[in-house]
């Protein structure tokens, strides 16, 4: 067996290197799995509809399809008025139904892809600030190839192991000076490099392969010849390169990262002959730059670190305005291909000085020449020289209730009440007229007017609300931003004032960990904007401007439900029961996602207690109605036509069309 | 056995190696700090006669010290016409106006409400919200009475307690010490070193293979290894006071000043709802304390898994990934309420204020226990933990053992005939 041979038999078995590359594979394909979530959800959600203004207009923005986007623009615009107005009509008898349904088909064939065209519209206006190199495309999955600015921490902990006991177990156990006087000495330290080299190469290519086999699969990765600009991270970018070449000059760039990580351990080892040291010296050289330092300064060093992260190097310039100066602040500086080149050769050069030291490091004995110490002086020299050119310069059970979103809270002999000066709620006892602060911790909202409440749900005896805190302790726009939002869903148990935050979210993105950007993207967005909320045991729901967000409480996975939000909302726990479109009641089952259409119950306004479903009728003169859960054993309560329906225990509340008063009615009436 | 852990402490800490990273550390250490300084503050624009930095300690020597009617007063006599200037944003933006201090008006402005406003007008009202927060517990208590929930009447009263008296009756320079307590990275700087230095404690020995050797010997075995934890030890708490010592000594030094250590802790804003009544430099102390207790647990759970290792290879990577572990879900969970996560993780300790910013607590044996004085006890309770399990899992001393077993099961009359039985037989 040659001595090559003898070298990977030792690296890969003995030293476990083929143990540590199936590890650092099998690893990293888990947590790409488990940690991926699609830049743009509704991209994801709405595919198919996206797809189809995505054939259209695909590519760059022509005239014609500026043209075409504005005129379905304007066409979803129309179409939803009239379908309106074709309502108005057809409930008032203006028309008849074959006529509505005739016109409501035109209307919904207009419609049924407008989820889609909403993404491809906001995409749209993307593009149009800067036509000249934005393209329309699916962009999930090269955001999610391209887009992720991050260490890999798990490639870096296995280079380490890799690369840290190839030359330091022969000094642990004082092998190197027996390597020195055999004939193949030097061979072996040369066998050495080339092996570790082209397992860190073939280890940095797998991951970028994987990954990219990875988002090709899961979202696609089409048009790979489009400007890198097509998506939003590389927005500010100057440099002309498609996406395919972005992503193999990142790949490139990262197995060189991985390469210059390897040597330099190895270098280190040779000098140092320690694991502590070589592994410290490792660590340090990564870890402290990535935390200390700003992305702008990380991009400019002759260090490892740059390439293994790779996806800056192809950035544009990131410029934000200080909020209390107005003064602008560049806090990403775009490396130009002039510091790129540079940076690159200088790299490669220690690189290459690295390799040459450590191959005259296991020279054999009789090979060494007087001037040892001049060169190691010159390599010093260099390194400096290279330096300064580089510019170194828990839960609880829920019971069951009906949730109402338009009517008051019925709990439990207690009223919600706001303080309109200082905007803070209070639970007052119907009964003794005691008031108590919602919240129950004596903190809350005292010292910071960013912790509000936002909204509430009762379940007997429990009473939930939503809370969204906001904190910071830097004010000054720049490298480092400590904004925190998060949303708390808090129960508070009735009889006994218990409290317990059974769900937690941070919302914004405009946050670093450590100095690392820490970036949520727009995932929890919604949270922002939510103005009421129900749940059961599963799940919770959100409703908020544009919709109901449902989110698993155990995996924090959320769906967008196909839900309007312009009417009341009511839940039975099983069940979330609304208006659509037309103003049909509709039933829309949680835990088989089955939706069904009541298409008798056409309501101006409803609501619903545990056993019927109270209604303002649209067909019948807006006269109100009760019926079962199922629909069924309709039944007149009053002809006064109204306007909207709430009700509690014991009452129904109408508001009079004509008078505009408020009429009670018993329920037994 | 001081001379013991004299020895392991010099010939596993005093190294030319860690004494050249302590050095490099603290020079790092020192950079950030200044790169802090420049990136937050609005006062690090030179020393130019109409910088903010000259004009901020120009105007501080009339408002500093006790907050008086006559103070605020003044101080809104000037910041007022200011602000009702430039409301309407419709103010001249020339930068070298005679009339203003930094030669803008809208500068003016901004350097008054940023340094001067807002500060004194969140010490002036503290007082106010702390007496509604004790007014609020004392309600609660009352309530939670009614309802017999014991453990949080006890803690409405110990909220009372510390809030009751809480006023902030000085005016003064908070900044630095704002940006000190919210500064994380030193920590790192130490567990880094921590782990270096404590991971080749056992492990240099099984290198080199002198651990076998080391049982031989009267003073081996368990009374080397607890030399070495003690070594390890008093290094790391070491360690954690020295860059404890190094932070403070550099934000003072780079932000030009020590103002303000005689404030509240809470007169900082985000830790307005503080764990503890101190003042400022009470609280860096305490947090030089408190820190080192972390730094000394994690080096105690670095020091168990190296007694695993036969190279510092794997133990190194291994307690090198526990440590980024703590890190990052410590960072990411430190804005969460749940309050057992943040007592459980050590990196708690070293980045404190996680756990004195805010008055949390855990109900442990019907007694609400704040989360501080709970992560402290768990941290210790991981420490001796850990240290017994070195204990127990280190070998006895071979030397020692050889001769008790052997006196136990022989009198030293059949120990000698069975010498001579073995002699003869051969």
């Amino acid at each position: 067996m040659s001595g090559f041979m003898y070298e990977v038999k030792k690296i890969m078995l003995w030293q476990r290197g083929l143990f540590y590359i199936a590890l650092v594979l099998l690893l990293g394909t888990v947590w790409l799995a488990l940690s991926d979530n699609p830049a743009d959800i509704a991209m994801e959600q709405y595919k198919k509809e996206y797809e189809w203004y995505l054939e259209k207009v695909n590519g760059y923005c022509t005239e014609e399809s500026s043209l075409y986007l504005e005129q379905e623009a304007e066409r979803i615009a129309e179409a939803k008025e009239r379908q309106n107005s074709l309502l108005e009509n057809y409930y008032d008898g203006k028309i008849g139904e074959s006529e509505y349904k005739k016109e409501s088909r035109e209307i919904e064939k207009v419609l049924e892809r407008q989820n889609g065209f909403e993404v491809i519209y906001r995409q749209y206006l993307y593009i149009c600030e800067n036509p000249g190199n934005r393209c329309f495309l699916q962009t999930n999955g090269w955001m999610g190839l391209l887009g992720k600015g991050t260490l890999n921490f798990i490639l870096f902990l296995g280079i380490l192991l890799i690369v840290t006991p190839v030359f330091c177990s022969e000094y642990s156990c004082q092998m190197d000076t027996l390597i020195l006087t055999a004939r193949e000495g030097r061979k072996s330290a040369l066998y050495k490099l080339l092996i570790i080299t082209t397992v860190v190469l073939f280890l940095s290519l797998c991951i970028s392969l994987m990954e990219y086999g990875f988002y090709r699969f899961k979202y696609g990765l089409p048009d790979g010849d489009y400007p890198i600009q097509s998506i939003r991270y590389f927005a500010g970018s100057s440099k002309g390169m498609s996406l395919l070449e972005g992503y193999v000059s990142i790949g490139l760039l990262r197995m060189f990262g991985g390469m210059f990580l390897a040597i330099l351990l190895m270098l280190i080892s040779v000098l140092a002959k320690k694991y502590a040291v070589t592994l410290l010296a490792g660590a340090v050289s990564v870890m402290i730059p990535y935390i200390g330092l700003s992305k702008t300064s990380i991009y400019r060093l002759p260090l490892p670190l740059p390439f293994l992260l790779g996806t800056d190097f192809f950035a544009g310039d990131i410029v934000m305005s200080d909020a209390l100066t107005g003064d602008e602040k560049i806090i990403f500086a775009e490396v130009g291909t002039v510091t790129l080149l540079p940076l690159l050769s200088v790299s490669v050069l220690l690189c290459a000085l690295a390799v040459v030291w450590i191959l005259r490091r296991n020279s054999n004995s009789w090979l060494m020449k007087s001037g040892q110490k001049k060169r190691g002086a010159a390599f010093v020299v260099m390194f400096g020289l290279a330096l300064a050119v580089t510019g170194c310069s828990g839960r609880g059970k829920t019971g069951s209730v009906v949730y109402n979103s338009s009517a008051a809270y019925d709990c439990m002999g207690y009223e919600i009440i706001r303080d309109e000066e200082n905007f803070e709620y209070f639970l007052k006892n119907t009964s003794m007229g005691e008031t108590y602060p919602l919240a129950r911790s004596p903190m809350f909202g005292v010292f910071s007017d960013d912790e509000k409440i936002c909204a509430f749900y009762v379940c007997p005896p429990y009473l939930y609300y939503t809370t969204s805190v906001m904190e910071s302790y830097v004010n000054r726009v720049g490298n480092y931003n400590s904004n925190i939002t998060k949303v708390s869903v808090v129960e508070l148990n009735l009889d006994t004032f218990e409290e317990k935050t059974i769900f937690e979210q941070m919302t914004n993105s405009g946050r670093s960990l450590l100095g690392i950007d820490y970036e949520t993207g727009d995932k929890w967005k919604f949270l922002d904007f939510h103005q009421a909320f129900f749940l059961n045991d599963d799940n919770l729901f959100f409703i908020g401007n544009d919709g109901v967000t449902k989110v698993n409480r155990y995996t924090g996975k959320t769906v967008k439900l196909d839900i309007p939000v312009n009417g009341n909302i009511s839940f039975d726990g099983e069940s979330i029961f609304y208006k659509n479109e037309q103003g049909v009641l509709t039933r829309y089952d949680v835990s088989d996602n089955e939706t069904y259409t009541y298409e008798n119950i056409v309501a101006y306004d409803f609501c619903m207690d545990e056993q019927s479903i109270y209604y303002v009728s649209r067909t019948d003169g807006g006269g109100l109605y009760s019926c079962g859960k199922d629909g069924n054993n309709k039944k007149l309560i009053s002809h006064i036509p109204a306007m909207s329906v709430t009700c509690d225990t014991g009452n129904i509340y109408v508001l009079s069309k004509e008078s505009g008063e408020e009429i009670v009615l018993p329920k037994s009436h | 056995m001081t001379r013991l852990i004299k020895y392991e402490f010099y010939k596993s800490f005093c190294k030319r190696s860690i004494l050249v990273v302590l050095i490099l550390f603290s020079v790092m250490n020192l950079f950030k700090i200044n790169s802090e300084f420049h990136s937050y503050s609005y006062l690090a624009d030179g020393n130019d006669s109409r910088s903010w930095n000259s004009v901020y300690w120009q105007l501080y020597e009339d408002y500093r010290g006790e907050i008086t009617a006559e103070k605020i007063n003044h101080l809104l006599s000037v910041y007022q016409p200011l602000a009702d200037a430039t409301a309407d944003m419709t103010a001249s933006t020339a930068k070298d106006s005679p009339d203003m201090m930094t030669g803008n008006i809208y500068s003016d402005r901004n350097i008054l409400e940023k340094y001067y406003v807002e500060p004194m007008e969140y010490f002036y009202h503290y007082r106010t919200y702390a007496l509604q927060v004790a007014e609020r517990a004392k309600e609660n208590a009352a309530v939670y009475k009614e309802r017999g929930q014991t453990v949080e009447v006890r803690k409405n009263s110990v909220i009372y307690n510390l809030y009751s008296g809480r006023s902030i009756k000085d005016f003064a320079y908070e900044e630095m010490y704002n940006y000190y307590l919210n500064y994380d990275f030193s920590g790192i700087l130490v567990l880094l070193l921590c782990l270096y230095g404590v991971v080749s404690t056992f492990v240099c020995e099984k290198e080199t293979q002198m651990d076998m050797l080391l049982l031989t010997n009267p003073g081996g075995g368990k009374k080397t290894t607890f030399a070495k934890i003690a070594a390890a030890s008093l290094f790391a708490i070491s360690v954690a006071i020295w860059f404890s010592v190094v932070d403070y000594i550099g934000f003072v030094y780079f932000f030009g000043t020590a103002e303000g250590g005689n404030l509240p802790l809470y007169a900082v804003r985000n830790f307005s709802t503080a764990a503890v009544n101190c003042n400022l430099w009470q609280y860096a102390i305490l947090s030089a304390v408190i820190r080192a207790v972390g730094v000394w647990t994690m080096s105690m759970v670095f020091l168990l898994i190296s007694l695993f290792g036969h190279s510092a290879l794997v133990p190194f990577v291994a307690d090198f990934g526990v440590a980024l572990c703590f890190i990052i879900t410590g960072a990411s969970q430190s804005c969460f309420s749940n309050t057992w996560l943040k007592i459980i993780n050590p990196y708690s300790l070293l980045a404190n204020r996680i756990l004195f910013g805010k008055t949390e607590f855990i109900s442990f044996a019907g007694y609400p226990v704040q989360s501080y004085q709970a992560a402290i006890i768990f941290a210790i309770t991981v420490g001796v933990v850990s240290i017994t399990a070195m204990m127990m899992l280190s070998k006895r001393n071979s030397y020692i053992f050889c001769w008790t077993v052997k006196s136990r099961r022989r009198t030293r009359g059949t120990f000698m005939s069975a010498l001579s039985n073995e002699s003869s037989s051969h």
